[in-house]
C-alpha cells in the first residue's frame, strides 16, 4: 500500500488529506473528475458523480487514467465496486456521437450497435430522430439537437456533440491589454473552452469571470449575446467590456426592463427572456434577432428552467457558461451538462487563493445574549415569529456599532433581512441603506460612491446579494439572514472575496442570538462555511465590547 | 470371491505408506476407527464411502472406472487390464491406463483380480513409489461391489442392453417383441420370437452384426444423425408420445419415429426413450469412452492487473471486518428478532441496513457470515439472534479474518442463497481492466439464482455439501491459477504485473473435469461462493489472491503473515475539523472508535470514517455520564490537531445547557417544611439502607419504595404521611453470556497424521490375529451376497427375525435390494414380498450355481458371516 494523501470511500467520496506532502499533486489529479464537496481545514472531500466522470471524459481523460490516479494516490485499497463503477460509467460517454453528415445533415452515430438500438427504442427519443441511414447511423432533426442530448443524458448515454457550430456574424473584438493582462488561469480557461467548443468555466467569486467572457468574445470575433441575472449585473458587464475591450458604447446594447437595444454585443437578463405575457415569451425573438456566434451565460447555476428550454434550441451556437459552482439547488446539474456543455475549466479555489488573486476570508460568529425581556418574548412567541424576534434583537444593533467602530476606516457592509432593523441600524450608524424600494439609479450612485470611498459604510438588504461588484468591501456584518441557503452564503462571501489592494483578509461577521433559532441557523452556516474552507471563529459579544 | 474378502487380503498386504495414502484420500474409512482390515475393506466397499470416493475422482479416472465396470464380470471372473481397456477408451494408451488403474486400486475402488498374471519384478520399480499395486499392463482389475450401484443405470452415458430393458418392465418387453415382429415383417433378418426375452436377444444379435447399423443408418431420414448425437452423453432422452406405435415401412417418418420403429430407441414410458447399450456402443465405434484425455482441457484465462487484485482483496477484507464490527455493535444494542416462519424479516433487515448504511442484500450476507462465524447466535428462549462475539473485538484484524475464513470453509450454509424478499440480488463482482472479458461483470454478477426467496438466517440455506464443494472449488481455482502463472512465466512473454482472472465458466469447466460427479451440485452454488470468496479477499478482481492460495493450501500462518504485512496498524489519532467533524483517516483502534461513536455520529462508508458532532450527540455522551471537560480532554489527547474553537463551543454550550433540568429515578420522596428534621433523618444510621439523598433543603429522595420509607420512619417513632404509592423498579433481565470461541485454524479435508498413525497401529497389531467378522463386515458381506444372488438369479437362504423376536429360515429368490429393503420372490408360495434388511440375520447362497469363480466355490454355501481371514486361508 502506498502512503498517499487520498482515502477513497465506498460511498463514492474521496478524502484528501490537505497537509500531506503529495496533497497538491493529488488535488490536481483528481480535480479533473471529482467535484470538491467540502473543504474543511484538514480533510477535503470530493465526490465522484457520473457527471463529473463524463466531464472528465469530455476533457479527454479515460477510465484507465482515473483508475490509475485513484490507485496511485490512495492510502488504502480502493473499493473494487467503485472502480468497476467508474469504468462502466466512463465508458458510456461518447458511445453515441452527434455529427454533421455532408448528405444527411445532423446525424447520431455509434460504434456500438446495441446502444443505438436501445436508445432508438426509448419512447421519448423516437420522435426526435429521422430515418435510419445504416446500422450505426440515424438522422437527427436539427431542431432536436438539444432535446436529444438532454434525454440521452437522462437515460445514461450522454452523447458527445461533434456537430460543430454556426460561425455567426463576424464582429471584431480585441482585448485592450495596455494596463492589465489575463491571469494565467483565465487564459487557460478560455483556451480550454474554445478547444472544447461549448461548455462551462468554473471560477470562484472574484476570480474574474467577466474577463474570461471578454476573452472568449475576443477569440470568437463574432456577435455575442450575454445573459446575466439582473440589471445591475448587466451594467457591470457593460462597464467591464467597455473598459477591457475595443468595444465602444455603440456596439454594446442592453436588453432589460428599462432599455431594449439589440447591438452586436447584447446583454440581456434572464428575467426578460423568461417574462411571459399572454402565454407567450415576447422577448424570445431576441435569441434570433442576430446571428449570434457566441452566447455567454453568467451564473449558470442560477439559470432558470425556461432558459434551459430556450437553450435547447440554440445548440448550433457556441455557448459559454460561467459560474462559481456547478451545484444547483434544484439539482439540474445534468441539464447544464447536456445543454450548455461539459465543464471545460475548474480552478481549485485554494490554488487561486494561494496565488493571491482572491483574498482569504475570516468568518467570525458573534454570539449575543438576548436580554431577559426579549428572551421571555421569544419563549412566548408563535413559531412563525420566533426567528424574526431573535434575529432582530436590540442588542445586535449595539454590537454592530462596536464592530463598525473597531473597523473604522475600512469599507464595510451591513447585511440584513429585516427592513426595520436595517433602517434602525442605518440611522444609528448614519449610513445610507439600500433596499428593494431604492431605485436603480440611486443604487448605482451609492455603489459608485462606496467604490470611490466617499461612503465607507453601506447597509444593504437582500438585493445586494447578487452580482454587484464592491471591490473594496473588506468587512461585512450580517445581522440577520434567511435560512441558510448555500447559494446565499456563497454570494454573500463572494462580495468580500474581491482582491484587496493591500492583501488584507476580508472579515465576515455574523451576529447570532444565543440559544435561539438564530443559533440553529448559524450552525448550518458554520458547517457550510467550514466545509468551504473558511476559517471560522466564535466570539462572545462581551469580548468585543471589552476589546473596543 | 467377494470384493470385501479380496480387498481384505489385498489391503493387509499393502505397505504402510500405501495405507497412509489410502486413509488420507478417503478419511471416512477411519471415522470412526476400524478394528481390522476386514472392517476396513467392508467400509471401503460400502455404498456411502464408495460414493464419496467416486465424487473425488477426476474425469479420466471416472471414465476408466466406468470402463472397468462395463467390461468386467465378477461372477464370471472377467477382469479388465490396461491392455483390454485401451481399445475401449478411444485416445488412451496402456501405459496411461496402468497409472490410472493403479491409482483407482490404491483408492480401493478396484482390486487386482486374484487370478491375474503375477507381477513382474520390474513392476516394483521406483516409477510407482506410491502405488499400492505396481502392476503391469496385463494385471486384471475388478471394481468393488458397490461401484455398480454408485455409478447408476447409465455408466459412461450408455444405456442398458435390450435384455436388461426387457426385464425391467413387462411393458418394455412387449414393446420389444412388437418391434422385432414388425421388423421381421418388414424384411429384416430377425428370428421369429415367442417371448420378450427372446425378442430382446434377437434384436441384440441382429444389431451386434457389424454391418447392420451402418446399413440401417444409410436408409434413415436426413437429420437422424443429429438426433442420435444428442444421446452421446446420456442414454435417456425425453420424447413426446414416446410410446406410439410406428411401422418401419411407413413412408413419412420423422427421425425419432424411424429410430423407434427400428428398435434403435426403446420407449421407457410415454415421455422417455433410452438408447440401448449396443446401439450406443456401435455409434461410438465400439469404444466405451470416445474422447478420453488424461490432461484437463486447457483454460484460456483473461488477465487483470496485480495492483487491482491486491487492491480489491485488501479493500474488501477491511470493509468486511469493519462492517461486521459495526453490525455486532448494532445487534448488541438491539438483538435481531426472527420471524415465526424462520429467518429474519424485512423490517429487521431494513433497520440494520439503515444503521450500517449499506443495502439490504449486503446486510443479509453480513448476517449470514456473522452467524456462521458464531458471532451471532440464536437465543432459543427469545428467538432472537444475539451478539455472542466475546473475543471478536479483542482480536487483531488478521485473526478476525482467519476466524471468518475458517468458519466459512467449515460452514454447511450457503450464505449467498439467502436474500431479501422482493429485493435485488447482491451487487456483482467484476473485473476492472481485464483483457478480453467484455461480458465478465455480467457473467459473475448472475449471483445466487434464488436470491430472494430464502430469508436471512433461515434454515433453507443449509447445504451439507457446501464445505466440501468450497474446498474443492478453491483447489480447482488454485490449480487453474498455478497453471496460468506457470505457462505465462515459462513462455517468457509474461506481462509484468498481470495475473489470471478466473471466470466462473472456467472454474466450472475445470471442476467438471476434476470432479465430474460433483459439478452439478456446484453449479448453483458457485456464483455465491465466488462472491463470498471475494468478500473474504480470497479473490480480488476475479483473480485468486496470495491469501486465497494460502487458504487453498491450508497454510494459515502464511495467510496471516501476508495479511499482517498489508493491513495498516490501527490508528490512535483523529483529525478534528471546524465543521464539527472528526476524521479517522483509516482503521481506528476499537477503543477509540467506541468512544467516538458515543460522542458523534459516523457518516459515510469506507476505510475512513467521518464522525459528526452535534448537540444531540454530545447530549448523548453527557447522558452516559461524560463531562464537558472529560470529552475535551479525550479529544485533545486523541487528536493530532488542535481542538477547533467551534467544536469546543459546541461541547461547552451543550454541556452548559445540559442538566438545567435534571431527571432521575427515586422510589420515594420526603418533603418537609422543617429543614432540620430532614437533616436529622439524613444523619440517622438506621436509615442508611434507604439511601437518602438531599435534592433541596426541604426535599429528600430515597431509592426505597414509599411504603418501605414510611415503615422505616414509623419504626423510629415518626408519623409520616403517605402522598401516593410508589412503583417498583423494572426487572432487568440479563442474558447469559455464551461467548463464541474462535477457531483460528484452517481445517483441511486431509485427516491429521496422528489419527492416521493411530489407525495404522490398530490395523497392524490386529491383523495378525484376525477377529471374526465384526458388526461392520457382516451386513456388507450379506448385501454383497444378496446382490450376487440377484445378478445370478439364484435362491438364498435368509435367516429372518420377525417383530416378535422369532427366527425363521426361508429359501427365497432376491429380486432387488435398495433403500434398506430387499424384494424377494418366494418360490414356495409363488408370491413376492419385501423384507427389511435389518430383519435379516444371515444370508447364505442356497445352492451352488457353478458360475462362481473358483476361489469362492471353495465355500459355495458358506454363510456370509464367515471371516475373511478364514476364507483367505482356504
Amino acid at each position: 500500500m502506498t502512503d498517499g494523501p487520498l482515502i477513497v470511500q465506498s460511498d463514492k467520496t474521496i478524502l484528501l488529506e490537505v497537509d500531506h506532502p503529495q496533497a497538491t499533486e493529488a488535488r490536481h489529479a483528481i480535480a479533473a473528475f471529482a467535484e470538491l464537496e467540502r473543504a474543511p481545514e484538514h480533510m477535503h472531500s470530493y465526490r465522484l458523480t457520473p457527471l463529473g466522470l463524463w466531464n472528465a471524459r469530455a476533457a479527454g481523460l479515460d477510465a484507465e487514467q482515473v483508475l490509475d490516479t485513484l490507485l496511485q494516490y490512495s492510502r488504502f485499497p480502493v473499493p473494487h465496486a467503485l472502480l468497476i463503477d467508474v469504468e462502466e460509467t466512463m465508458s458510456r460517454y461518447g458511445r453515441l456521437r452527434l455529427e454533421k453528415d455532408p448528405i444527411h445533415g445532423l446525424v447520431m452515430r455509434t460504434d456500438d450497435y446495441p446502444v443505438l438500438e436501445e436508445v432508438m427504442h426509448a419512447k421519448k427519443i423516437e420522435p426526435l430522430l429521422g430515418p435510419r441511414i445504416d446500422a450505426s447511423t440515424v438522422v437527427v432533426h436539427s431542431s432536436s439537437r438539444g432535446a436529444l442530448k438532454q434525454l440521452l443524458l437522462k437515460i445514461g448515454w450522454p452523447a458527445e456533440d461533434l456537430a460543430g457550430y454556426v460561425d455567426g456574424a463576424p464582429h471584431p473584438i480585441q482585448l485592450k491589454t495596455d494596463d492589465w493582462h489575463l491571469r494565467p488561469y483565465q487564459q487557460l480557461a478560455v483556451e480550454n473552452f474554445w478547444a472544447g467548443g461549448s461548455g462551462v468555466v468554473v471560477l470562484p467569486c472574484g476570480a474574474g469571470k467577466t474577463l474570461v467572457g471578454a476573452a472568449a468574445m475576443a477569440t470568437s470575433q463574432t456577435t455575442t449575446l450575454i445573459l446575466v441575472t439582473n440589471t445591475v449585473s448587466a451594467r457591470q458587464w457593460k462597464d467591464e467590456l467597455l473598459r477591457r475591450t475595443s468595444l465602444t458604447d455603440a456596439e454594446v446594447g442592453e436588453y432589460s426592463g428599462a432599455v431594449k437595444e439589440v447591438r452586436p454585443v447584447t446583454i440581456a437578463t434572464y428575467q426578460m427572456l423568461t417574462m411571459k405575457r399572454g402565454g407567450l415569451f415576447p422577448h424570445l425573438e431576441l435569441l434570433d434577432a442576430n446571428d449570434w456566434g457566441l452566447i455567454v451565460y453568467d451564473e449558470v447555476h442560477l439559470l432558470p428552467a425556461p432558459v434551459f428550454r430556450m437553450t435547447a434550441d440554440l445548440q448550433a451556437r457556441r455557448r459559454l457558461g460561467l459560474t462559481a459552482t456547478l451545484v444547483r439547488e434544484d439539482g439540474r446539474e445534468g441539464e447544464v451538462f447536456s445543454l450548455i456543455g461539459p465543464k471545460r475549466y475548474d480552478a481549485p479555489w485554494k490554488d487561486i487563493e494561494a496565488q493571491g488573486y482572491i483574498a482569504p476570508a475570516d468568518c467570525v460568529e458573534v454570539r449575543v445574549d438576548l436580554p431577559r425581556d426579549e428572551r421571555m418574548a421569544y419563549a412566548m412567541a408563535d413559531d412563525g415569529d420566533k426567528y424574526r424576534l431573535c434575529a432582530t434583537s436590540e442588542t445586535k444593533t449595539g454590537v454592530v456599532e462596536q464592530l463598525v467602530r473597531a473597523h473604522a476606516g475600512e469599507q464595510l457592509l451591513v447585511i440584513g433581512q429585516y427592513i426595520d432593523q436595517l433602517d434602525e441600524i442605518a440611522e444609528r450608524l448614519d449610513a445610507p441603506v439600500i433596499k428593494g424600494e431604492t431605485s436603480v439609479k440611486e443604487r448605482q450612485r451609492l455603489f459608485d460612491a462606496f467604490r470611490r470611498g466617499e461612503v465607507s459604510t453601506l447597509v444593504v438588504s437582500k438585493v445586494a446579494n447578487f452580482s454587484i461588484d464592491l471591490p473594496e468591501a473588506s468587512v461585512a456584518i450580517q445581522v440577520s439572514g434567511s435560512f441558510g441557503s448555500r447559494q446565499e452564503e456563497a454570494q454573500r462571501l463572494g462580495r468580500l472575496l474581491r482582491p484587496k489592494s493591500d492583501g488584507r483578509s476580508a472579515r465576515f461577521y455574523t451576529l447570532v442570538a444565543r440559544d435561539t433559532l438564530d443559533q440553529d441557523f448559524a450552525a448550518k452556516r458554520q458547517r457550510f462555511l467550514a466545509e468551504q474552507g473558511y476559517a471560522y471563529r466564535i466570539l462572545d459579544a462581551k469580548d468585543i465590547a471589552a476589546a473596543s | 470371491m467377494s470384493s470385501i474378502r479380496a480387498l481384505t487380503t489385498e489391503l493387509a498386504a499393502r505397505s504402510d505408506a500405501a495405507l497412509r495414502e489410502l486413509l488420507s484420500a478417503r478419511p471416512d474409512l477411519m471415522a470412526p476407527p476400524v478394528p481390522d482390515f476386514a472392517a476396513l475393506a467392508a467400509r471401503a466397499c460400502g455404498r456411502a464411502s464408495t460414493s464419496r470416493a467416486l465424487d473425488g475422482l477426476s474425469l479420466p479416472q471416472l471414465q476408466v472406472l466406468e470402463a472397468v465396470h462395463l467390461s468386467t464380470n465378477e461372477d464370471q471372473g472377467l477382469s479388465a487390464s490396461a491392455v483390454t481397456l485401451a481399445p475401449l477408451l478411444a485416445g488412451s494408451t496402456p501405459t496411461v491406463l496402468v497409472g490410472l488403474l493403479e491409482g483407482l486400486s490404491s483408492l480401493a475402488l478396484l482390486y487386482p483380480h486374484p487370478q491375474s498374471p503375477p507381477l513382474p519384478a520390474c513392476g516394483q520399480s521406483a516409477s510407482h513409489p506410491a502405488g499400492a499395486h505396481p502392476g503391469n499392463e496385463h494385471t486384471g482389475f475388478l471394481p468393488v461391489s458397490s461401484v455398480r450401484d454408485v455409478l447408476g443405470l447409465h455408466p459412461a452415458g450408455l444405456g442398458r442392453s435390450f435384455q436388461v430393458l426387457a426385464r425391467t418392465q413387462p411393458a418394455i418387453g412387449v414393446r420389444l417383441q412388437h418391434t422385432a415382429r414388425t421388423l421381421r415383417a418388414a424384411g429384416y433378418p430377425l428370428d421369429d420370437v415367442e417371448d420378450p426375452a427372446a425378442a430382446a436377444a434377437s434384436l441384440q444379435s441382429w444389431l451386434d452384426r457389424p454391418d447392420t447399423l451402418p446399413a440401417l443408418l444409410r436408409t434413415a431420414p436426413p437429420t437422424t444423425a443429429e438426433v442420435l448425437a444428442k444421446f452421446s452423453t446420456g442414454a435417456m432422452g425425453s420424447v413426446p408420445r414416446a410410446g406410439r406405435l410406428v411401422s418401419p415401412t411407413s413412408p413419412t417418418l420423422t427421425p425419432v419415429e424411424w429410430l423407434l420403429a427400428h428398435g434403435l430407441l426403446v420407449p421407457l414410458d410415454d415421455d422417455h426413450v433410452e438408447l440401448p447399450y449396443n446401439v450406443g456402443l456401435a455409434l461410438r465405434n465400439g469404444a466405451l469412452i470416445q474422447d478420453f484425455a488424461v490432461e484437463p482441457p486447457r483454460a484460456d484465462l483473461p488477465m487483470t492487473r496485480e495492483s487491482l487484485r491486491i487492491n480489491a482483496a485488501l479493500g474488501s477484507i477491511a470493509e468486511l471486518l469493519r462492517l461486521l464490527t459495526e453490525l455486532l455493535a448494532l445487534v448488541q444494542h438491539q438483538p435481531v428478532t426472527t420471524l415465526r416462519t424462520g429467518g429474519v424479516g424485512v423490517r429487521e433487515i431494513r433497520r440494520l441496513s439503515e444503521g450500517l448504511r449499506i443495502d439490504a442484500q449486503q446486510v443479509v450476507l453480513l448476517l449470514e457470515l456473522a452467524a456462521l462465524a458464531r458471532l451471532l447466535t440464536l437465543n432459543v428462549d427469545t428467538s432472537r439472534w444475539e451478539d455472542t462475539a466475546a473475543g471478536w473485538l479483542a482480536s487483531s484484524r488478521e485473526d478476525q479474518w482467519l476466524w471468518l475464513v475458517a468458519a466459512w470453509l467449515r460452514s454447511d450454509r450457503a450464505p449467498s442463497l439467502a436474500g431479501v424478499p422482493g429485493g435485488r440480488r447482491a451487487e456483482s463482482s467484476g473485473t476492472v481492466g481485464a483483457t478480453g472479458t467484455p461480458g465478465m461483470a455480467g457473467a459473475v454478477g448472475a449471483g445466487p439464482e434464488n436470491g430472494p426467496g430464502i430469508n436471512a438466517l433461515a434454515a433453507e440455506a443449509q447445504r451439507p455439501d457446501a464445505p466440501l464443494l468450497r474446498r474443492l472449488t478453491l483447489a480447482v481455482m488454485a490449480e487453474l491459477h498455478g497453471e496460468s502463472v506457470d505457462s505465462s512465466s515459462g513462455g517468457g512473454e509474461r506481462e509484468p504485473g498481470r495475473v489470471p482472472v478466473l471466470p466462473p465458466e472456467a472454474i466450472l469447466a475445470r471442476f467438471r473435469w476434476r470432479h465430474p460427479r460433483l459439478a452439478r451440485r456446484l453449479h448453483r452454488l458457485l456464483p455465491g461462493f465466488l462472491h463470498e470468496a471475494e468478500l473474504l479477499g480470497l479473490t480480488g478482481s476475479g483473480s485468486l489472491t496470495r491469501l486465497g492460495s494460502a487458504v487453498a493450501a491450508n497454510n494459515a500462518d502464511q495467510a496471516l503473515a501476508l495479511l499482517r504485512e498489508s493491513l495498516p496498524q490501527p490508528l490512535r489519532t483523529i483529525l478534528l475539523q471546524a465543521d464539527l467533524t472528526a476524521v479517522a483517516p483509516g482503521y481506528l483502534h476499537p477503543e477509540l472508535a467506541r468512544e467516538l461513536q458515543l460522542l458523534a455520529d459516523p457518516e459515510g462508508q469506507g476505510p475512513a470514517t467521518i464522525y459528526r458532532f452535534s448537540s444531540a450527540t454530545i447530549r448523548r455522551a453527557l447522558d452516559e455520564g461524560r463531562q464537558a471537560g472529560g470529552i475535551l480532554a479525550f479529544l485533545r489527547s486523541s487528536s493530532s490537531t488542535e481542538v477547533p474553537q467551534p467544536l469546543q463551543y459546541l461541547i461547552e454550550d451543550t454541556a452548559r445547557r445540559y442538566g438545567q433540568v435534571r431527571v432521575g429515578r427515586a422510589g420515594a420522596y420526603l418533603h418537609s417544611e422543617d429543614e432540620t428534621a430532614l437533616q436529622e433523618l439524613l444523619s440517622l444510621p438506621a436509615l442508611a439502607s434507604l439511601r437518602l439523598l438531599q435534592l433541596a433543603p426541604t426535599v429528600l429522595i430515597s431509592q426505597a419504595s414509599a411504603v418501605e420509607v414510611a415503615d422505616a420512619l414509623r419504626s423510629l417513632g415518626l408519623a409520616p404521611a403517605l402522598d401516593a404509592a410508589g412503583t417498583g423498579p423494572d426487572v432487568v433481565r440479563i442474558a447469559a453470556d455464551d461467548p463464541a470461541a474462535p477457531t483460528l485454524e484452517l481445517a483441511g479435508m486431509v485427516p491429521d497424521t496422528v489419527d492416521v498413525d493411530a489407525q495404522l497401529h490398530v490395523l497392524r497389531t490386529r491383523s495378525g490375529v484376525p477377529q471374526p467378522g465384526g458388526a461392520e463386515v457382516a451386513p456388507q458381506l450379506g448385501l454383497e451376497l444378496l446382490a450376487k444372488a440377484i445378478r445370478l438369479k439364484t435362491p438364498v437362504r435368509l435367516s429372518l427375525v420377525d417383530a416378535g423376536g422369532n427366527a425363521e429360515q426361508l429359501v427365497l429368490v432376491p429380486l432387488s435390494v435398495g433403500g434398506g429393503r430387499v424384494r424377494v420372490f418366494d418360490p414356495v408360495r409363488e408370491t413376492e414380498r419385501v423384507i427389511s434388511i435389518h430383519r435379516v440375520a444371515d444370508v447364505e447362497l442356497a445352492g451352488d450355481d457353478g458360475s462362481s469363480p473358483p476361489s469362492s466355490s471353495a465355500t459355495p454355501s458358506s454363510p456370509a458371516r464367515i471371516t475373511p481371514a478364514q476364507n483367505g486361508n482356504a
